[in-house]
């Protein structure tokens, strides 16, 4: 029974019009945090462009490894995109151990692509970088700027393994359903998406 | 299931043809707007295929998109300040 059918079947006096999107709530609750989401990293990125633009020795420090290092994160994300539709899927085929084998499979790579991007952080705190400080002698808004985008997509993927965790915690014992696996998995395309963004401004732009 | 992994393929090789372009010395104008062109089409196709707006009602379209990219279009006006602080630090 749909969203619409249960508000008008549930005894209420004041009968209301269906959804003209013909999704659920929680759904359009989380497109319109995803559109918001979007202009935050947006902001940001522009806001990147706009120190590159106006710094007159940005330089490009990433050398090939830092740039494989992120091509891995690529498509360790992209692969935890591939898992969390076959979960999406197993939970509305009602195949509850499968969705549960494919969220722990997304939750992994997720903590994978957490872990890699972390190791890169630390090797490049270890070369002297920070947020205010460039070893290479180029503007030092490049340490604020990378820090600033990749933590704010880093904190977004540790949020999606969480969350995650948490939905098939509740999908388990029946608490939640499919719709609340379908609208994590939103969340979790959407994050990656992002970093179809991220990693050509953030690495690739700055590849020596 | 086939065609969500064609899909994800897909996306690969558009990361590949990005770190190629990468490496092939382009102008840096030029590069950053090939790099911008296939994040589009990532986005593009990541949020038609893989969220499934393809799938739902066209009105989500209509409503999300123009409103989100006509915000974005107006972040661009800081565009002109950033040029004028490059020109203020030449100039120094």
């Amino acid at each position: 029974m749909s969203e619409s059918e249960l508000t008008m079947a549930t005894g209420h006096e004041v009968l209301m019009e269906a959804s003209p999107y013909a999704i659920e709530k929680k759904k359009l609750g989380m497109w319109i945090f995803i559109v918001s989401d979007a202009c935050t990293f947006a902001t940001f990125l522009f806001g990147y462009g706009y120190m590159r633009v106006g710094s007159q020795n940005w330089g490009t420090p990433f050398e090939f490894g830092t740039i494989l290092n992120g091509i891995i994160m690529t498509f360790v994300l992209l692969s935890s995109s591939l898992t969390m539709l076959a979960a999406v899927r197993a939970t509305q085929a009602g195949q509850k151990a499968s969705a549960s084998k494919w969220l722990v499979l997304t939750m992994l790579l997720g903590t994978v692509f957490a872990i890699l991007h972390l190791r890169e952080w630390f090797k490049m705190f270890g070369a002297g970088w920070g947020l205010f400080s460039n070893p290479t002698g180029g503007a030092v808004q490049f340490g604020a700027c990378f820090f600033s985008v990749t933590g704010l997509h880093l904190t977004h993927v540790i949020s999606g393994v969480i969350a995650l965790l948490i939905i098939m915690r509740g999908y388990n014992r029946g608490r939640y359903d499919t719709s609340h696996v379908e609208t994590a998995g939103l969340y979790w395309h959407f994050v990656d998406l992002v970093w179809m963004f991220v990693f050509p401004l953030m690495y690739l732009m700055n590849a020596r | 299931m086939g065609s969500y992994i064609g899909i994800v393929i897909g996306l690969m090789v558009i990361v590949g043809i990005e770190v190629v372009l990468t490496y092939q010395h382009l102008p840096v104008r030029t590069l950053l707007f090939s790099l911008l062109c296939l994040a589009c089409v990532e986005a593009f196709v990541g949020v038609m295929y893989l969220m499934h707006v393809k799938y739902e009602s066209p009105l989500l379209f209509w409503t999300v998109f123009p409103a989100t990219i006509f915000v974005l279009v107006l972040l661009n006006y800081v565009w002109p300040d950033a040029y004028r602080m490059a020109r203020m630090s030449l100039g120094k």
